[in-house]
């Protein structure tokens, strides 16, 4: 009698079947296979996304950009910045919005767009009247908390979904209509989650998501770390495209970890 | 008329630290502020340490001391911080001891004023110890412990007369060829041509 395949049996071949093609998947988005950035002009349209954190994760995100202006980074050729913060956390968004005024005043004569007065996030930005010099524009996206201080590991993994339904929309339904060309994140769960997004959009090419080479990942280690990486670190030092640390003792952590010196 | 001498004392946004809020407001180390001619405690008890700030300012009692607490600054703690600076004559420079947070500490090391940095051991993992090790191993700041206020107090006066800049001057120099920073990672990443 010829053997009948039941459907149980015929599962679990296609999944045999199933995982050597995902994970060559996954290796082919993954460093150090991703293929390096497209080259493009200064001044071609950009959209960068920097993920907030409560307290700590704000002000040292805050300050390494400051620092990395001093050192002659320029925000018109980053012309859209989607600003990340998590619900509730006003003082990052204010932060937020404190630092691009600060980055208008800067380049005297012209302004950033801000649109984030209203309660509406998603929305379209207004095109720049002809003439006008602008420095770019900005958004604040907020996402729900991943994991509040102190909230039980076992709730965790709901809320983390939750979080994780918002980062699709806010990656892909913001302003430029068009996926991040760059995620830079330090150490706040919902950076984590972010890049997961990220990588889910890549996994299974979403518009064009990997073919295009959008959303490339810069995390940066918290100069609170001087040993040991953080939970958000130990997930991500094979995932993104670039991790930096700011204490000699984690160069070459994950055989990725570059030490550029302190970035705070 | 005297000068004032500021003490702040701040436990972050995000959790609470009631054992630094007491610590801070413990006899033993009020006298010891005044020793050392603290005229003024500010303390940032946080969102739910309200009620542990007010019990224990009752029941430190008169101190000579001008102790004053608040919740929280959404404008940040910069007003503060300059407070703990001084300003010459009238203000001098006192101390900041913080919850290791490091937002906290980086303020306090840009405007070099000497801190104390305080390790909230509550938290998920306590790899603040290890920053204030780090830290203080290279006498940035002073590894306070709670059971040992005093003496940090102490050590933090003696901190003042060899206080270091921030960021460190060498910070990256071994890095000369790659010296780049952030500005270099992103331009790159974002694929700029130059």
């Amino acid at each position: 009698m010829a053997p009948h395949l039941s459907f149980p049996i015929a599962l679990v071949y296609i999944i045999i079947l199933l995982i050597p093609l995902l994970t060559l998947r996954l290796l082919a988005i993954l460093p150090p296979n991703r293929p390096p950035p497209a080259k493009r002009k200064r001044g071609t349209p950009t959209r960068l996304l920097i993920v907030l954190g409560s307290g700590g994760h704000t002000a040292e995100m805050l300050a390494m950009l400051r620092n990395a202006e001093a050192s002659g980074l320029r925000w018109k050729d980053y012309t859209h910045r989607t600003w990340v913060v998590s619900s509730g956390d006003s003082v990052s968004a204010d932060r937020a919005k404190g630092f691009e005024t600060e980055v208008a005043a800067n380049c005297s004569g012209s302004r950033v767009k801000d649109h984030a007065l209203g309660i509406s996030l998603m929305d379209s930005p207004e095109k720049p009247r002809a003439g006008e010099d602008v420095v770019g524009s900005y958004d604040i996206a907020i996402l729900p908390r991943a994991r509040r201080i102190h909230q039980s590991l076992l709730t965790t993994p709901i809320s983390a979904l939750y979080c994780l339904y918002h980062c699709f929309r806010i990656l892909s339904s913001l302003p430029a209509s068009q996926y991040p060309d760059l995620i830079l994140a330090n150490g706040p769960a919902t950076a984590t989650i972010l890049i997961l997004a990220s990588l889910i959009l890549r996994f299974f090419d979403i518009r064009g998501a990997s073919k295009r080479g959008t959303m490339r990942t810069v995390y940066v280690e918290s100069w609170a770390r001087v040993n040991r990486l953080s939970l958000s670190g130990k997930l991500l030092v094979r995932v993104v495209d670039r991790f930096l640390v700011q204490w000699p003792g984690l160069e070459g952590v994950g055989g990725r970890g570059e030490f550029l010196g302190v970035l705070v | 008329m005297a000068s004032t001498k500021t003490c702040f004392v701040t436990v972050g946004a995000t959790a609470s630290f009631h054992d630094l809020v007491k610590g801070v407001l413990a006899s033993s180390f009020l006298k010891a502020l005044q020793s050392h001619n603290y005229t003024d405690l500010v303390v940032q008890y946080g969102v739910d340490g309200k009620q542990t700030f007010e019990s224990a300012v009752k029941a430190a009692g008169s101190s000579g001391i001008q102790i004053s607490g608040f919740e929280l600054e959404k404008a940040g703690l910069g007003k503060y911080m300059r407070l703990a600076k001084g300003s010459g004559k009238e203000t001098q420079e006192g101390v900041v001891i913080s919850h290791a947070g490091s937002g906290s500490i980086l303020d306090a090391l840009r405007q070099q004023i000497p801190i104390i940095v305080v390790p909230n051991a509550s938290l998920l993992d306590n790899h603040q110890v290890e920053l204030a090790e780090a830290l203080a191993e290279q006498e940035y700041v002073v590894h306070g412990k709670l059971e040992n206020l005093v003496k940090a107090l102490e050590n933090a006066e003696q901190l003042r007369q060899r206080q270091k800049e921030w960021p460190p001057a060498n910070s990256g120099v071994h890095r000369q060829a790659k010296a780049v920073g952030l500005r270099g990672i992103l331009d790159e990443e974002m694929g700029f041509l130059d």
